[in-house]
């Protein structure tokens, strides 16, 4: 296991390796590139001016040179290993060795990316640390109920619920909610903008009555902004993983091992809940991996309808100006988190079925 | 030289006493379409794929025969884009090459490559509407009484139309006169999304044939060889999975500009994973097997064994994902318009939703409502045909009956 481990962890890196090149080879090979489209956002410059900005950004972030060289420079500067200036970093006389990695400067908003990454990555992962158990909760309990009542009326009806759930496009589940609950035209019981009230930093933390008025607090108040994006994210997975857990559950009712647990006469519930239930989570644990990702992406959607200056903002924000420096980090960390997922899925296969060896 | 076919398990002779065969995936599709959802799912879709073939002719600006000055003459028929007629000249090539029953499929796939190939340049040729559309030059014509006798279209106004004529119908509610309402500029909201469902159905089919044919490909390489090619594929398919679709969608959106073609190419490129995987899988499973020795055996080429002999076996699990990939491709395109990454002068479902949350925060109920319903009901026309194929497939399924 753990010589499985370590070498999944080596193969992070030529994957890394890779997800970065597709996205740099992609910004590189567009029309106009990444220094000229730089350069015509700041319009109506004197020639002389742009003549010196242009200089300026080639020499600050290498634009001149030739394209595998400005991928091995940024692959350089983010890397914790690699060439650095003599007196940082681990072998302080070296001008080679371990230092710390830099992800450089967003082109655009002229900020570390690193900064940028950590007020927006915690947004994102709060979103998705919510949604994960509560997205599994229900969708087992779902799952069980309709596995239950198996061809009855309730199981077929959720069975068609839950097909058309998953297939309503987060956009619009979005703007309706939004729309119709979040609008002055109609009920206005949500905000709709943002994960915090305009004046959050002024309540107290828990919520407490003042004077005989109700203070929602801090607390509250972030709860209450985030009721529909989390809603917004978590409904396609819900509908999904409900229908693995049925079809999972019917799966081994059918095994062998369930007549030999009913024959020696356990009662249903035992069979259940105790033999059957345990082994049917061992999809939803497989799945677990590829829930991340697609989380990640619909935080995209999410946060874009919803104002909410997270991860997906910042794709999206980045990908529009043509910051290069941005959307590569944001493709290195997307790409990492992905790769941990699926890292962790496999090891919690493991622990779920011990019949499952990777060596 | 050995005939290809003469080697598939699938001619082998059949006794005479024995029913009928039926292939796998033929009995697997009639199945799913004895199936009520399956059913109400192709329903929708042949309606959408009825409007984005007959868009000109069902919404339209320009009256089918107008009567002008004692003769007769069609303005709709002159605006024709080469596109509308390559369509048109496509779908009625596959209704009657579906009537022939003479031919095998392979065949009518040629003759409809072969119809599209000639019917495209003389299209882009000869087709040559008007550069400038005047919409409202009839219904002004009609104002000023000069036209004598005239047919509409059902719906009288083009997915373009911004009604430069009737200020007063912009962003109105749904009423006799625009069955869905108007837009923010004037136009007629069924009228575009009308229109809008020839991205919808191109979107899907384009970029899921790519997905399927890079799948293939990859996947069946993979699996036949394994060793250090099937290493290297994982990996290659590890760093398109672990990069977000929407994410490099996104991206590569930004960096290259809103076209249709770059968009179908690039969900294609990016959703190939799975399709590889099922198909390694399959391969793996098969490439051991008596009939794959046979050929291999017989010194066909390997172009052969992989694709003429493994392949028709191991293809069932893609059509199933490949009808979930037609959902999820449609509902990418309508995510990128949403986010304002899509095209700009061709109306989309996904674009006319963006504009429902309106300047200074309004909410415009009929623009939020109807598109958004025609995506989704799309998706999931295209998931309840998925859902019952796989069901069709499933052995262990068929086993429990």
């Amino acid at each position: 296991m753990t010589t499985y481990i370590i070498r999944r962890l080596l193969l992070f890196f030529p994957t890394l390796l890779g997800i970065t090149i597709v996205v740099f080879a992609v910004m590189a090979l567009s029309p106009g590139g990444v220094g000229a489209s730089l350069l015509t956002r700041e319009g109506g410059m004197d020639p002389r001016v742009r003549k010196e900005v242009e200089a300026y950004y080639n020499k600050r972030y290498g634009l001149d040179k030739p394209l595998p060289v400005q991928y091995l420079r940024w692959l350089n500067e983010v890397s914790p290993v690699g060439t650095k200036e003599a007196g940082t970093g681990f072998p302080q006389a070296w001008g080679f060795g371990f230092k710390m990695p830099d992800l450089g400067e967003s082109l655009v908003r002229h900020r570390p990316v690193i900064d940028l990454m950590k007020e927006s990555l915690p947004i994102t992962l709060l979103l998705n640390f919510i949604s994960i158990p509560l997205v599994y909760l229900i969708a087992i309990v779902t799952g069980i109920t309709a596995a239950k009542h198996r061809g009855k009326i309730a199981d077929v009806g959720l069975g068609s619920v839950l097909l058309a759930m998953w297939s309503v496009p987060q956009i619009w589940a979005g703007v309706l909610l939004i729309g119709f609950l979040g609008s002055n035209q109609y009920l206005k019981i949500f905000p709709v903008n943002g994960l915090h009230d305009v004046q959050s930093d002024g309540m107290t933390f828990l919520p407490h009555i003042i004077h005989g008025a109700f203070e929602r607090g801090w607390l509250l108040d972030s709860l209450w902004h985030l009721v529909l994006p989390v809603f917004c994210l978590s409904y396609v997975s819900f509908a999904f993983l409900s229908k693995l857990q049925r079809s999972s559950m019917l799966e081994n009712i059918g095994l062998d091992y369930v007549r030999t647990a009913r024959s020696k006469g356990l009662g249903e519930k035992t069979v259940l809940y105790q033999h059957v239930f345990r082994n049917s989570l061992i999809p939803l644990i497989t799945i677990s991996a590829s829930i991340l990702p697609s989380l990640l992406s619909g935080a995209v959607i999410v946060e874009s309808i919803f104002g909410i200056n997270g991860m997906g903002k910042l794709i999206v924000d980045g990908a529009l100006a043509h910051d290069r420096e941005l959307v590569l980090s944001d493709a290195l960390v997307i790409g990492g988190l992905g790769l941990i997922s699926y890292l962790l899925a496999d090891i919690c296969y493991v622990i779920a079925d011990p019949r499952v060896s990777y060596d | 030289m050995v005939d290809d076919m003469a080697l598939a398990p699938a001619d082998a002779p059949v006794q005479a006493d024995a029913p009928p065969t039926r292939g796998l995936v033929a009995q697997a599709i009639r199945d799913t379409l004895s199936g009520a959802g399956a059913k109400a799912g192709l329903v929708w879709i042949c309606v959408v794929g009825f409007c984005a073939v007959f868009a000109p002719f069902l919404a339209n600006s320009y009256p089918l025969a107008v009567k002008i000055g004692g003769h007769w003459s069609s303005p709709l028929l002159r605006h024709l884009t080469p596109v509308d007629v390559i369509l048109l000249v496509m779908f009625f090539a596959c209704v009657i090459l579906a009537l022939i029953r003479r031919l095998t499929f392979a065949r009518k796939l040629a003759i409809g490559g072969i119809v599209l190939v000639v019917i495209t340049p003389l299209a882009y040729l000869f087709v040559r509407p008007p550069s400038l559309d005047v919409f409202e030059e009839y219904r002004d014509l009609a104002k000023q009484g000069k036209i004598e006798a005239a047919i509409y279209a059902p719906i009288p106004y083009s997915a373009n139309d911004r009604m430069r004529d009737q200020p007063e119908d912009r962003l109105s509610p749904p009423n006799r006169r625009h069955l869905l309402g108007t837009e923010d500029t004037g136009g007629d909201l069924l009228s575009r999304m009308i229109h809008a469902c020839r991205i919808a159905m191109s979107i899907g089919f384009i970029s899921t044939g790519i997905a399927v044919v890079i799948g293939i490909v990859v996947g069946g390489v993979m699996g036949y060889f394994v060793g250090a090619i099937d290493l290297f594929g994982m990996r290659l398919i590890e760093i398109f999975e672990a990069i977000p679709t929407l994410f490099l969608l996104i991206a590569i959106v930004a960096f290259f500009g809103r076209n249709l073609y770059i968009m179908m190419a690039i969900i294609g490129l990016t959703t190939w994973t799975g399709d590889a995987r099922f198909i390694r899988g399959e391969f793996l499973r098969l490439r051991n097997q008596d009939f794959v020795h046979a050929a291999v055996a017989a010194g066909l080429p390997v172009r052969s064994v992989l694709f003429r002999h493994i392949l028709p076996n191991g293809i069932s699990p893609l059509i199933v994902s490949a009808s979930f990939g037609i959902a999820s491709a449609i509902l990418y395109e309508s995510t990128l318009s949403f986010l304002g990454l899509g095209l700009v002068d061709e109306p989309s479902w996904g674009q006319m939703l963006e504009q429902s949350l309106g300047v200074g925060g309004t909410f415009i109920w009929w623009i939020a409502f109807f598109p958004g319903l025609a995506i989704f009901l799309t998706v999931f026309a295209y998931n309840l045909i998925g859902e019952s194929l796989r069901d069709a497939l499933d052995p262990r399924l068929h086993g429990i009956e």
